[in-house]
């Protein structure tokens, strides 16, 4: 950065240097936090490494698992193997010492990674459908909340209530399970939405309506004074002041929302992560590697979620008070 | 000469609560006329009767020969209300300018939503009511990148482009910076010698003597004093008005 064109130290401020100090030791925290998340990386892949150390009377050896494909009984099987790395003279005595890391089974993953993978387009899918619902009915729920009409105000309250004192997973079942008793059948992939976008929307009508109620009075009024329609007042001035305020706490709702659509799998029907990671992982009694696979997608989507609603933040500050 | 802004029998209440009393006035074209008096002597709420942003209890408004009767209902009462506020303009005390907005959108963003401007002209027009004001270098900052001084001139650039038949001013400097109040005056004088009807609500004794062709003083919901400004500030009638202009003198010295 060059914050501070040109000049030699003595020509700089105090201030400056004061600043410059600050500058530097923000930036050494923000490389030990950084190298510190490379650690814990390193170690959960450590922990995940199948390798084992093993001390005992005078040796100590360092040896690696994995699973092999082998043909047993002319059926082709998984078998643990152990590959020695190295081994040293010397080791611990009595007891010694049999350290031994997590073994993946590598050729279960390389099999079903593709299977499970498939699930993102689904979940992104579900994801994106419930949230369109979901921002629709907190738009209305807020609009209803900030009504002088004493029913539609009770409507909408009487809506969040309902909704948020009931859990997500009785939701999701209630679409898919009990509504056909009254003979309306929505396939696995809608109940989830309904249910993914009532449950959301009831939260994020609260947020919408701190957006309404964080543009000032000053603003309608002069929106007014120039002639515009409440409508106009609504669209032009007041939906896309709130709307920047409402979007980063609406982007935690959507991250939280996708790690939500694996609920939906529940119903047996939608093919998203969560429901690929389970039906592999309990056929073979892989059940750690597939929920580790389907761990890692989710967490990629997350992150990626994440810089992408930084970025759209930084966007909509242009122009902020 | 045919009054361009008539007010008939205003009454106006809050909850129970008399805030403006009988009041009847009438504001000829080009005339500059400055409404005064203590807070909470309703000369604002006198002002935002004028465009409806306070619903008048009792009584008429008559602008540019539209009528509208107060506490009134209804989609023809709305249109007649509507059209007087495309009569009128309006300078708030807080700038009210749009954040999201650059300025030259805040300033066309009337005509070209309210009128059905083309957009083309509707810049043009705002380019050179930005220029009036001294601001046309600054026609695509956004406003939290302006002073509270370069503010409120947009803010009466923005009014202007609506090319309103009366300009209403509701306290236009009292949220700034005194070193800023000049700046703000400077752009309001020019636009009252430019022929603009203004009524002008404000605590500037100063702008009232040198710019007003009237002076209003406004206590306790009536109006209490109509003068000229020569008038008024060396032989004041009434001892409310006594007082006003007594407490603007020691503060000026």
């Amino acid at each position: 950065m060059n914050l501070f064109k040109k000049g030699t130290d003595e020509q700089k401020s105090q201030a400056d240097l004061l600043f410059e100090a600050q500058q530097r030791k923000q930036n050494l925290f923000r490389t030990q936090v950084a190298l510190s998340w490379v650690f814990l990386l390193l170690f959960l892949l450590f922990l995940f490494s199948g390798l084992e150390i093993k001390s005992g009377e005078g040796v100590t050896s360092l040896s690696a698992w994995s699973f092999h494909i082998i043909t047993q009984n002319n059926r082709q099987v998984r078998e643990k193997i152990e590959k020695p790395l190295a081994s040293f003279p010397f080791g611990l005595p009595n007891e010694g010492l049999d350290l031994k890391t997590i073994v993946v089974d590598g050729e279960f993953i390389k099999e079903n990674i593709d299977f499970v993978a498939e699930g993102i387009i689904q979940t992104i899918r579900i994801s994106i459908l419930s949230i369109l619902l979901a921002m629709l009915l907190a738009l209305f729920a807020a609009l209803g909340r900030l009504s002088s009409n004493p029913f539609i105000y009770a409507l909408s309250t009487f809506y969040v209530s309902l909704i948020r004192g009931t859990p997500l997973y009785l939701q999701i079942f209630f679409f898919f399970l009990a509504l056909p008793q009254l003979n309306i059948v929505l396939t696995g992939l809608w109940a989830g939405v309904l249910a993914l976008g009532l449950n959301y929307g009831a939260y994020m009508s609260e947020t919408f309506r701190a957006g309404l109620a964080s543009v000032g009075k000053g603003q309608r009024e002069a929106a007014i004074a120039l002639g515009m329609t409440p409508a106009q007042t609504m669209r032009r001035i007041v939906l896309p002041q709130a709307l920047r305020f409402a979007i980063p706490p609406m982007g935690n709702d959507f991250i939280a929302m996708t790690k939500d659509s694996a609920l939906v799998s529940a119903t047996g029907f939608v093919h998203e992560l969560m429901w690929r990671a389970q039906k592999v992982g309990r056929a073979e009694f892989r059940n750690m590697e597939a929920l580790v696979m389907a761990a890692i997608f989710y967490w990629i989507m997350t992150l990626l979620l994440t810089s992408l609603q930084s970025r759209l933040e930084t966007r909509l500050s242009k122009g902020d008070r | 000469m045919v009054p361009i802004v008539k007010i008939s029998n205003l009454d106006k209440f809050f909850g129970r609560l008399h805030v403006l009393k009988n009041i009847s006035l009438e504001v000829e074209q080009r005339q500059v006329v400055c409404l005064i008096g203590r807070s909470g002597s309703g000369k604002s709420t006198l002002l935002r009767c004028i465009n409806f942003l306070e619903e008048p209890s009792h009584g008429t408004i008559e602008v540019d020969g539209i009528k509208v009767d107060g506490g009134e209902k209804g989609a023809y009462h709305r249109q007649l209300v509507h059209d007087v506020r495309l009569k009128t303009g309006m300078v708030f005390q807080e700038f009210n300018l749009f954040p999201h907005k650059s300025v030259l959108e805040n300033v066309i963003e009337g005509p070209v939503i309210v009128k059905g401007m083309d957009k083309k002209k509707a810049i043009e027009l705002g380019e050179e009511n930005l220029d009036r004001v001294g601001l046309l270098f600054k026609k695509d900052e956004y406003p939290n990148r302006l002073s509270g001084g370069q503010k409120q001139r947009v803010a009466i650039a923005r009014a202007l482009t609506m090319e309103p038949r009366v300009m209403l001013f509701d306290e236009p400097t009292s949220a700034l910076d005194p070193e800023l109040i000049g700046e703000v005056l400077n752009v309001m004088k020019k636009v009252a010698t430019e022929g603009m009807t203004m009524i002008v609500v404000t605590h500037e004794m100063g702008f009232a003597r040198e710019v007003a062709d009237r002076v209003l003083v406004m206590g306790d919901g009536e109006l209490i004093e109509d003068a000229k400004p020569a008038d008024l500030f060396n032989n004041p009638q009434d001892p409310r008005t006594k007082a006003l202009i007594d407490r603007y003198r020691t503060g000026e010295q």
